[in-house]
């Protein structure tokens, strides 16, 4: 990507905010300073809504989308000819940049799943007449996407998925379940992996279909998380027929399909500055906690804040840093993992140390503001550190793309994938695992 | 000229100075070096104000210095940390180069600093007493001011190539508060004792004033101003200088794990090993944009954070980081990694003396909170 000339990039912005200014309302509490006592009494990472406030969200996000598709920033980065404008992702940053000084709503249903993982996915394998009939829909708004990868047996060993797809004439019959699916409620279509070839190494026998959500055989149900909230569905999929021309790749080529996604993925997970959960955990909010819990003179209470905020701090100069290398034109590095951890972790201590500071009044409800509202938060945080790649996964990425460390032996890649062992299943001529690890996940 | 400087330049000065020390300072001229009595090499430091100009670099171009900021002299820093590199530069340079311009005295600059950007004068800053602290408040040591002039009493510990220096610039209480003076490094009424150290790569000492003769930096009673100001450049450009040791060792770590075979495969293949490595690079990545951000701010680069937060946070940082890196670096070796011949052992050294330098966690944890009004 050649840097952008400055003045290419102050049309734009002139552009952006003509847009926002006449399309939205700029935020009243955009750098304002804290109130404690003020607001709604909730801490949330995830939406913990109940059904009809989530369906009015989405349903919001999608005509703010519309909104955006109409003035041209539907899809940035997208090419013209499916309602995209041929931008670079500095634009891509600078709209967002600009737009979350106003109040709109929050796109998060489409854009953190379908635009920005499905979407490139779809771009990228997907024949002419998906691509006609599905980009420019999903960057208006009109449909929503959502991925259906993991699996109960199928987790950071995703190329070990067990759904099945048989060819049947010019169509294909899918059968499997998925979990973990965000707003597969909410999607109109699903981007599939299923195992085609099971005589082939694991990644060589799985295809990639963009499945339609309202077929016969398509069952989504909610999945509670330990929060108390279902944002995420498991998605049962009995005998689904999806035609042979929404097939994205080729056949047994569903990996290369799945690595674009991933790679979109990572892209977008890690640049979560912002929020209500940043904003719980910052450090006004948390000085503001222990001004209102007496607290502010206690040293190891101080200790500890510090120590998060300075955490804190460095994650969001590196985050800063990554933007400004994009802008002058260079490549990604490693920021996006190294933020994706850390972005967790100051999560999750943030949340600990708030609870630490309410104390008794977080395992029981005085109906004291500030002090109960922060169980969502504690609950939320261990997801984090799962969701997106695990922590093990992301430091088996950096260590091993970054440093160059060696792969770990023994991971079968070569082995038909009928003779692997995996969890939950048992079949005959197969030796039981003498670990008492199958049967445990599924 | 800060923040005018392109990537490519930067790279081509990293570069330089790396070849450099390379040549001129690789681990056995530090271990020479490091046993020896000044504790630095003097044919180096000539070179490298000769022949590279680093003392020069960030120093004002009216007094012999070359005008670049806190950007390129990151550079220099963190490399000299890469290296270990035992030089009175961050005493002389960093410590009294900034006072020096921070406390305004033309006299002074136009006396001191062409010899320092020369690399004619080494000097330092003594600011510290028994206790360690630096902080211009309740000083003991005092300065009064007599038919001949002005004269120092009391003891200066913890100071950075005090045995060594030409020039000693001391901060002292007076009638109107606390005040810098400069002393002759070899003058009437001074005595200077090496003290022992942790890191003897980097040495310290303790001077002892009775009645020696010092002559005022500045307007008396402003000095406070100038601490001020020295930690923040002091404390950014060894969050640079502690980037450079972290990420050596993160290298260190990283190329014995994939050499060093046990049951039969490089441990690095182990994610036991693997992950150490990894969490050694996350707090290396974290340390180097916090000494960048630092550095960037102190040079009024636009858009960067207010330059007393960011490098409050650079040294929060980036010590942790340096002593977490340096520490793991030695777990990852093994018993090799405990031996003396094994240089782990210098960056641990250097780690743990750059993190306690200006008073350790409990006070730059303290200062940080203080900057952001908590």
């Amino acid at each position: 990507m050649p840097p952008e000339s400055s003045n290419a990039i102050d049309a734009f912005v002139a552009e952006v905010r003509e847009f926002l200014g006449a399309s939205a309302t700029r935020r009243t509490d955009h750098g304002a300073e804290i109130e404690w006592g003020r607001g709604e009494d909730r801490i949330t990472y995830f939406s913990e809504d109940p059904p009809e406030v989530d369906a009015a969200k989405a349903a919001a996000a999608q005509a703010w989308q519309r909104t955006r598709y109409e003035g041209g920033f539907g899809w940035i980065t997208g090419p013209p000819e499916y309602g995209g404008r041929g931008l670079s992702s500095v634009h891509d940053l600078v709209y967002d940049g600009i737009e979350a000084e106003y109040d709109v709503p929050d796109t998060g249903v489409l854009s953190l799943i379908g635009l920005g993982m499905i979407g490139p996915t779809i771009l990228a394998h997907g024949r002419q007449q998906v691509k006609d009939r599905y980009l420019r829909a999903m960057y208006r708004g009109d449909v929503i996407a959502c991925q259906l990868f993991s699996e109960p047996a199928a987790g950071s060993d995703l190329a070990s998925l067990e759904t099945r797809a048989v060819r049947d004439r010019d169509a294909w019959v899918l059968s499997g379940q998925k979990v973990w699916t965000s707003v597969a409620h909410h999607a109109q279509i699903g981007l599939a992996l299923c195992r085609t070839n099971p005589d082939a190494p694991k990644h060589k026998g799985i295809t990639a279909f963009l499945v339609d959500m309202s077929a016969p055989g398509v069952d989504v149900r909610p999945l509670r998380q330990m929060s108390g909230g279902a944002e995420f569905n498991e998605v049962f999929l009995t005998d689904v027929r999806v035609a042979d021309d929404h097939r994205l790749g080729e056949v047994d080529g569903g990996w290369r399909v799945a690595l674009t996604t991933l790679m979109n993925e990572r892209a977008s997970v890690g640049g979560e500055g912002a929020g209500p959960a940043a904003r719980a955990v910052s450090l006004p909010f948390l000085a503001a906690l222990l001004r209102a819990n007496g607290r502010l003179d206690d040293p190891a209470a101080r200790r500890r804040l510090a120590e998060l905020h300075a955490d804190q701090a460095a994650t969001e100069y590196l985050n800063r840093q990554a933007v400004r290398r994009l802008r002058a034109g260079g490549q990604p590095g490693p920021e996006a993992s190294v933020s994706k951890l850390m972005y967790a972790q100051n999560l999750t201590r943030g949340a600990h140390f708030a609870a630490e500071i309410v104390g008794p009044r977080l395992i029981a409800d005085t109906g004291e503001w500030g002090t109960y509202a922060w169980n969502e938060l504690l609950l939320s945080t261990p997801a984090l550190r799962i969701l997106g790649g695990t922590e093990e996964i992301m430091k088996n990425i950096l260590a091993e793309r970054v440093l160059g460390l060696p792969k770990e032996p023994g991971i079968d890649t070569t082995s038909p994938f009928r003779e692997l062992r995996r969890s939950g299943q048992r079949r005959s001529g197969q030796r039981r695992s003498g670990h008492g690890r199958s049967g445990v996940t599924g | 000229m800060s923040g005018t400087t392109s990537e490519a330049e930067l790279d081509e000065l990293r570069g330089t100075v790396r070849d450099f020390l390379t040549a001129r300072s690789g681990e056995q001229q530090v271990r020479r070096v490091m046993e020896s009595e000044r504790g630095y090499d003097e044919a180096v430091w000539s070179q490298m104000a000769e022949q590279l100009g680093l003392q020069a670099l960030a120093l004002p171009t009216e007094h012999g210095g070359d005008g670049y900021g806190p950007v390129e002299l990151a550079v220099v820093l963190e490399e000299m940390g890469r290296a270990l590199l035992p030089s009175p530069f961050l005493s002389t340079v960093v410590l009294a180069g900034t006072a020096l311009v921070a406390a305004g005295d033309a006299a002074a600059q136009a006396a001191h600093l062409p010899g320092i950007a020369a690399g004619k004068t080494t000097a330092t800053l003594a600011v510290a007493e028994a206790d360690g602290a630096w902080r211009a408040g309740a000083l003991r040591a005092e300065a009064t001011r007599s038919a001949d002039g002005w004269s120092l009493r009391g003891e200066k510990w913890f100071v950075l190539d005090g045995a060594t220096a030409d020039l000693v610039l001391v901060l002292a209480r007076t009638g109107d508060g606390p005040g810098l003076f400069a002393v002759a490094g070899g003058a009437e009424g001074l005595t200077r004792t090496p003290m022992r150290t942790l890191d003897p790569t980097r040495r310290l000492a303790r001077l002892d004033f009775a009645g020696t003769p010092a002559v005022p930096v500045g307007a008396a009673g402003t000095a406070a101003a100038v601490v001020d100001r020295v930690l923040d450049v002091a404390t950014t450009a060894l969050a640079a200088e502690q980037v450079g040791g972290a990420r050596a060792c993160l290298e260190a770590s990283t190329a014995y794990a994939k050499q060093r075979m046990q049951f039969g495969r490089p441990i690095g293949s182990f994610q036991a090993v693997k992950h150490r490595c990894a969490d050694m690079l996350v707090r290396v990545q974290l340390a180097d944009a916090a000494a960048r951000e630092a550095a960037d701010a102190l040079a009024g680069v636009e858009g960067a954070p207010e330059a007393a937060v960011a490098a409050a946070v650079a040294h929060a940082v980036c010590s942790e980081a340096y002593m977490f890196v340096a520490a793991e670096n030695i777990q990852v070796h093994g018993g090799i990694g405990f031996t003396w011949e094994h240089p782990a052992h210098l960056y641990f050294r250097r780690a743990k003396s750059s993190q306690l330098m200006f008073g350790g966690p409990a006070v730059y944890y303290e200062r940080l909170l203080s900057r952001l009004g908590v």
